[in-house]
C-alpha cells in the first residue's frame, strides 16, 4: 500500500484522476498480453515529461520501483507490474507534436497509438512501416520498449530502423535527448539503439522522433495455397534466391486458416495446408514484373496461386491474418503465443519442429510465421484453468525455444524478453554477453529502479 | 620508458608481426602519438593474449584496420588488423556473410559483388578502410535513405572486450530482438567497447539495374533546388548528391561548376522512367551537360568520384564541419550558410546529401572550427536539424541552456565506457567529450 502522503503526492502532481490505487483499478492494469499477473502499488498517469521527472523523483525518495506500461498489449511480461513497484501508464500522453512530411520525420508522445499515428501520416499520404498486428491498441512507446515486428519486416526492418531520436527522463531524473531528427545525431554511442528494445529497464521515453516514409506508389497482395506448410516454405527460399525483395511473407497453416475464416469469412479454402500472403510494393511499371516471376515461382509447388484483384480483396486477405490471434480463441480459451526465429534457411526445419513438439507433448499448435524473416509464431491451444495442462504448455513453450536455438536462432524475433523469456536468455546468449547486458543497465540505472527483474537480474 | 614486453608479443604473434622500428612503424600509424610498438594478430587468440598482456602493465592499445590513429597511445601497442582479413563464410541462402575486420571494405564490396550480392555501404576512406572500421565507425552515408545507415547491416559479431575476454553475439536472423541491444550499440563505439574480430553482415540482392544521372550548374543554389523539386514529385533516388566546383574537379576531371550525381538503384522499368524524369529535372532546373549514365564501368567511374571527395573530407575530421537539417530546408541552409562562407561554389569544399540533409563543410585553413560549428549549429537548429554526432549535442545544450543535460549525457557515456574498459587503455584517443 502507497501511504497517504505519497498518493497525496502523486495526486499533487498529475492531478486527482490520473492516480488510481483502488483494488478493482489496480487489478486492470495487472495484465498484458501474456497469462501471467502482478499487482501495483499504484498507478500513475503523467502528461508531461515534467510529470514524469516528479514522479520519479519522488519514487527514488520512497525507495518504490516504477513499472512503465503502454497498452499493456506485449507477449512478453514486460508490462507487469513487480513488487513494491509503481506503475506508470503513459497512455495520456497522446499528442502527435509534428509531422514534418517533407523531411521523412513525426514526433509524437509514446502514448500515441500506432494506428492513430498511421491515419493521420495516411492523410498526407505518408506511414510509419512498423505495424505489428496488435497495432490498432499498441503504443508508439510500447513499440519501441519491445523493438515490436509485424508483417513488412523483411523489406523494412523492425522498430528500432524507425527511430531517429528520444527524449528520455533517467533513473536519477535527470532528462537526456538521443539522436534527433535524423540519422546523424547521436552523441558518440547510439544511445536511441539500446533503449528501443529496453522494455523501459534503462529510462522511460517521453517523447520520439520516428522517420516516416511516403506510401509506396504501388503493391500487389498475392496468395498462394498449398498442400502442406513445408511447401510454401520452399516458395520463400526461391523468391529470395531470385532477387525480391516482399514487403511480406506471410504464412498460416490448416488450424489457422480454419479459426480465421469462422471469423472473417474470407473466403480462403478451409482444406488447404497451408496459405501464403505474399506482397511487393515499389513503382507501379516494377510490379508485373515482380507478380509474374513470383508467380512462376509459387505455381512449382502451389495448388493455387492468385493475385487480389481490387483493394476489398486486400483487405479480406489481412484481416485473415491480422485477426489469426485473437480467432483461435474459439477453439480453446487460452493461447501462449511465441515468436521464435531462425535463419531462413532453416524455417523449413523449424516447422518440422514445432509440429514434433506438438506430437511429442500433445498440444494443439497453430503456426502464423513471418515466413520471410523466418520468424514463427507457434499458438498452443489450452484453457489454462487446467493446471496439468498449463504446465505440458510451459514445457512444450521451453522445448519450442530450445529447439530454435538449435536450429541458430533466436528466442525473441519480436516480442520482447519480459519476464516470459527471461529465464532461456543465458541459453542464448554467453556469459559475457550477459555481462555486457548487466553493465549497460548499471551504467543506466545503478539502484535498479527502473522496470526491475525484466529481461536480467542485476 | 615503455612497459610494453615486446618478447611476449613476439611470443604471442610471432617475431614478423611485431614491428619495434620507428621508420618500419611509419606506414601503419597516422597523428602525433608515438607507440612503442605495431602489432599484428592472426587471430582472435591473438587479439585476446595481446589485450590481455596489456593489461597486466595497464599499457594503452590502439586498433585500426590499416592504419592506427596514435592519439592517446604514446608508448602504448598500436594494433594492425589487416591480417585478419579473410571471408569465413558468404551465406547466400540467408544473405549474409561471416568476415573477419581487418579486410579492406573495397575489397569486402568486390568480394560480395563477386558472389552477385550487395553490401551498400560506402566506404569511409577508400583505400585503408576496414570492415572492422566501418562498423567502429558506424555511419550513416548518401545511401541510407534507401538503405539505411551502416548498423543495420549487421547481425551479430564477435569482440575482444578490454579486459581480453571474448564475446560472441548475434545470428543469422534478420529479426532479432533478444536480450539488450548490444550488437548495434557496438556500432559506432569506434573500438571503446572492445575490438571487433568477426563480423556477421546482412547482405542483399543486386539490384535489377543501375543508372546514373550527372549534371553541372552555376550555382549551388540552383542545383540543390532540383533535389527539392525531385523530392516533392516522390522521387527518391538511392543518392542525390550535390559537389560544389572547387571538389567537382576531384570527383570529375574537367568538370566546370557544380556536380550533381544521381544515383538510381533499383529495376529496370522504373529505372528508365525515373532517370528520364531525373533528367528532365535537371535541365529545366538549370543544368548543363545533363546525361544519363548506363554503361557499367562510367556508372562506377562516377560513382568512384563521389567516394573520392567523400574519402579526402573523411581523411580530415578536424578540418571538416557537419551538419544536418530537413531535407527540405536545404535551400535555406545554403542561403544562410553562404553568409558564412561567401560563394558557396568557391569555398574549399561543399558537399551536400540530398535526401539526408546532410552537409559537409571543408574548411579553409585557420579556420576557428568550433566557434564555426557553433555558428552553422544554430543555423541548422533553426532549420529541424543540428550539427552532426557528439559535438553537436554538445552545441545543442548550449544553444537550450542545459548544461545539466551535457552533464548527464557525458557522464552517461564515460560511465558506459567505463564498465567495459574499467583501466581506460583501450583506444584512448577516442574522446566522448566533444
Amino acid at each position: 500500500m502507497l501511504s497517504q502522503a505519497v498518493v497525496k503526492r502523486l495526486k499533487e502532481i498529475v492531478g486527482e484522476k490520473n492516480v488510481v490505487t483502488d483494488k478493482v483499478g489496480l487489478l486492470t492494469y495487472g495484465y498484458d498480453g501474456t497469462l501471467l499477473s502482478g499487482e501495483a502499488l499504484g498507478v500513475v498517469s503523467p502528461t508531461t515529461t515534467e510529470q514524469v521527472v516528479e514522479i520519479v523523483k519522488l519514487m527514488n525518495e520512497q525507495d518504490i520501483k516504477l513499472v512503465p506500461r503502454g497498452a499493456g498489449t506485449n507477449e512478453s511480461g514486460g508490462t507487469i507490474p513487480s513488487e513494491k513497484s509503481v506503475v506508470i501508464s503513459f497512455t495520456k500522453m497522446t499528442k502527435i507534436h509534428e509531422i514534418d512530411t517533407e523531411n521523412f520525420v513525426a514526433v509524437v508522445e509514446p502514448g500515441v497509438i500506432n494506428f492513430d499515428l498511421q491515419v493521420e501520416l495516411a492523410k498526407k499520404n505518408f506511414y510509419f512501416p512498423p505495424d505489428p498486428s496488435s497495432f490498432k491498441a499498441s503504443t508508439i512507446g510500447g513499440n519501441l520498449g519491445e523493438c515490436s515486428g509485424g508483417p513488412k519486416c523483411f523489406k523494412y526492418g523492425v522498430t528500432r530502423d524507425y527511430m531517429l531520436g528520444l527524449e528520455v527522463v533517467l533513473p536519477n531524473g535527470k532528462v537526456i535527448q538521443t539522436g534527433g531528427r535524423n540519422f546523424q545525431s547521436e552523441p558518440g554511442y547510439d544511445l536511441t539503439r539500446i533503449i528501443v528494445g529496453s522494455e523501459g529497464i534503462l529510462g522511460l521515453v517521453t517523447k520520439v522522433f520516428v522517420r516516416i516514409l511516403p506510401i509506396p506508389r504501388a503493391k500487389k497482395t498475392m496468395l498462394a495455397l498449398y498442400d502442406k506448410v513445408e511447401d510454401a516454405s520452399q516458395t520463400v527460399a526461391d523468391i529470395v534466391a531470385a532477387g525480391i525483395i516482399p514487403t511480406t511473407l506471410e504464412l498460416m497453416d490448416n488450424l489457422l486458416i480454419n479459426t480465421t475464416e469462422d471469423f472473417t469469412h474470407a473466403g480462403l479454402p478451409r482444406d488447404a495446408g497451408a496459405v501464403l500472403i505474399i506482397e511487393v510494393d515499389g513503382y507501379p511499371e516494377d510490379m508485373d514484373g515482380q507478380v509474374k516471376t513470383i508467380g512462376e515461382i509459387a505455381s512449382k509447388i502451389a495448388k493455387e496461386f492468385k493475385v487480389a484483384q481490387t483493394a476489398v480483396e486486400v483487405d479480406q486477405i489481412w484481416t485473415s491474418r491480422r485477426s489469426a490471434f485473437g480467432s483461435v480463441a474459439r477453439v480453446r480459451p487460452s493461447y501462449g503465443v511465441n515468436d521464435i526465429t531462425v535463419p531462413r534457411s532453416n524455417f523449413p526445419k523449424a516447422i518440422g519442429g514445432v509440429l514434433k513438439v506438438a506430437k511429442d507433448f500433445g498440444v494443439t499448435i497453430g503456426v502464423v510465421a513471418h515466413a520471410g524473416d523466418g520468424n514463427l509464431h507457434p499458438l498452443i491451444l489450452f484453457d489454462q484453468r487446467n493446471k496439468e495442462e498449463t504446465e505440458t504448455v510451459h514445457a512444450a513453450e521451453q522445448a519450442l525455444c530450445m529447439m530454435a536455438l538449435d536450429l541458430e536462432g533466436t528466442i525473441s524475433g519480436e516480442h520482447g524478453i519480459g519476464l516470459v523469456k527471461k529465464k532461456y536468455l543465458d541459453k542464448e546468449f554467453t556469459p559475457a554477453a550477459m555481462e555486457a547486458f548487466r553493465k549497460i543497465k548499471r551504467s543506466f540505472d545503478p539502484s535498479n529502479r527502473f522496470n526491475p527483474g525484466k529481461i536480467i537480474d542485476l | 620508458m615503455s612497459d610494453v614486453n615486446i618478447s611476449k608479443l613476439k611470443g604471442i604473434v610471432g617475431d614478423a608481426y611485431v614491428i619495434d622500428s620507428p621508420s618500419e612503424m611509419a606506414k601503419y600509424l597516422k597523428g602525433q602519438g608515438k607507440p612503442a610498438v605495431v602489432v599484428l594478430p592472426a587471430s582472435t587468440s591473438e587479439v585476446s593474449s595481446i589485450v590481455k598482456l596489456a593489461n597486466e602493465k595497464n599499457v594503452k592499445l590502439g586498433v585500426g584496420g590499416a592504419v592506427v590513429d596514435t592519439q592517446g597511445i604514446t608508448g602504448g601497442i598500436a594494433m594492425v588488423m589487416s591480417r585478419m582479413n579473410r571471408i569465413l563464410e558468404m551465406d547466400h541462402l540467408n544473405l549474409v556473410a561471416v568476415v573477419e575486420p581487418g579486410l579492406l571494405h573495397k575489397d569486402f564490396i568486390l568480394k560480395v559483388a563477386e558472389a552477385g550480392l550487395n553490401f551498400p555501404p560506402e566506404p569511409y576512406v577508400i583505400e585503408t578502410s576496414s570492415v572492422g572500421g566501418c562498423f567502429a565507425i558506424g555511419d550513416s552515408d548518401s545511401k541510407s535513405f534507401e538503405y539505411g545507415p551502416t548498423r543495420t547491416f549487421l547481425l551479430g559479431f564477435e569482440m575482444v572486450l578490454p579486459t581480453g575476454e571474448i564475446l560472441e553475439i548475434g545470428n543469422k536472423c534478420i529479426k532479432n530482438v533478444s536480450g539488450l541491444d548490444f550488437i548495434h550499440f557496438a556500432v559506432g563505439s569506434q573500438g571503446t567497447f572492445g575490438i571487433f574480430t568477426k563480423l556477421l553482415v546482412k547482405l542483399l540482392p543486386v539490384p535489377e539495374a543501375k543508372k546514373a544521372v550527372i549534371g553541372t550548374f552555376a550555382s549551388m543554389h540552383k542545383a540543390n533546388a532540383t533535389f527539392n523539386t525531385l523530392i516533392k514529385r516522390n522521387v527518391h533516388p538511392t543518392r542525390m548528391n550535390l559537389i560544389n566546383a572547387s571538389l567537382a574537379k576531384i570527383a570529375k576531371p574537367g568538370t566546370e561548376g557544380q556536380l550533381v550525381i544521381i544515383d538510381l538503384q533499383g529495376f529496370k522499368e522504373s529505372g528508365k522512367n525515373i532517370a528520364n524524369e531525373v533528367a528532365s529535372v535537371l535541365t529545366l532546373g538549370g543544368g548543363s551537360d545533363v546525361k544519363i549514365i548506363e554503361e557499367g564501368a562510367e556508372y562506377d567511374q562516377v560513382i568512384n568520384g563521389w567516394l573520392k571527395v567523400r574519402a579526402e573530407l573523411n581523411a580530415k575530421p578536424s578540418e571538416i564541419v557537419e551538419f544536418v537539417v530537413g531535407p527540405m530546408k536545404m535551400p535555406q541552409a545554403l542561403s544562410q550558410l553562404e553568409a558564412q562562407t561567401g560563394d558557396l561554389g568557391a569555398y574549399p569544399g561543399i558537399i551536400v546529401e540530398g535526401l539526408l540533409g546532410y552537409v559537409c563543410l571543408a574548411l579553409p585553413e585557420g579556420t576557428d572550427k568550433l566557434a564555426l560549428a557553433r555558428k552553422v549549429n544554430k543555423l541548422a537548429m533553426s532549420l529541424g536539424g543540428n550539427v552532426k554526432g557528439l559535438l553537436g549535442h554538445k552545441l545543442k545544450a548550449e544553444v537550450y541552456n542545459d548544461a545539466e543535460m551535457w552533464k548527464q549525457t557525458t557522464s552517461l557515456l564515460s560511465e558506459l565506457r567505463q564498465q567495459f574498459d574499467p583501466k581506460g587503455i583501450l583506444n584512448p584517443g577516442v574522446s566522448l567529450e566533444a
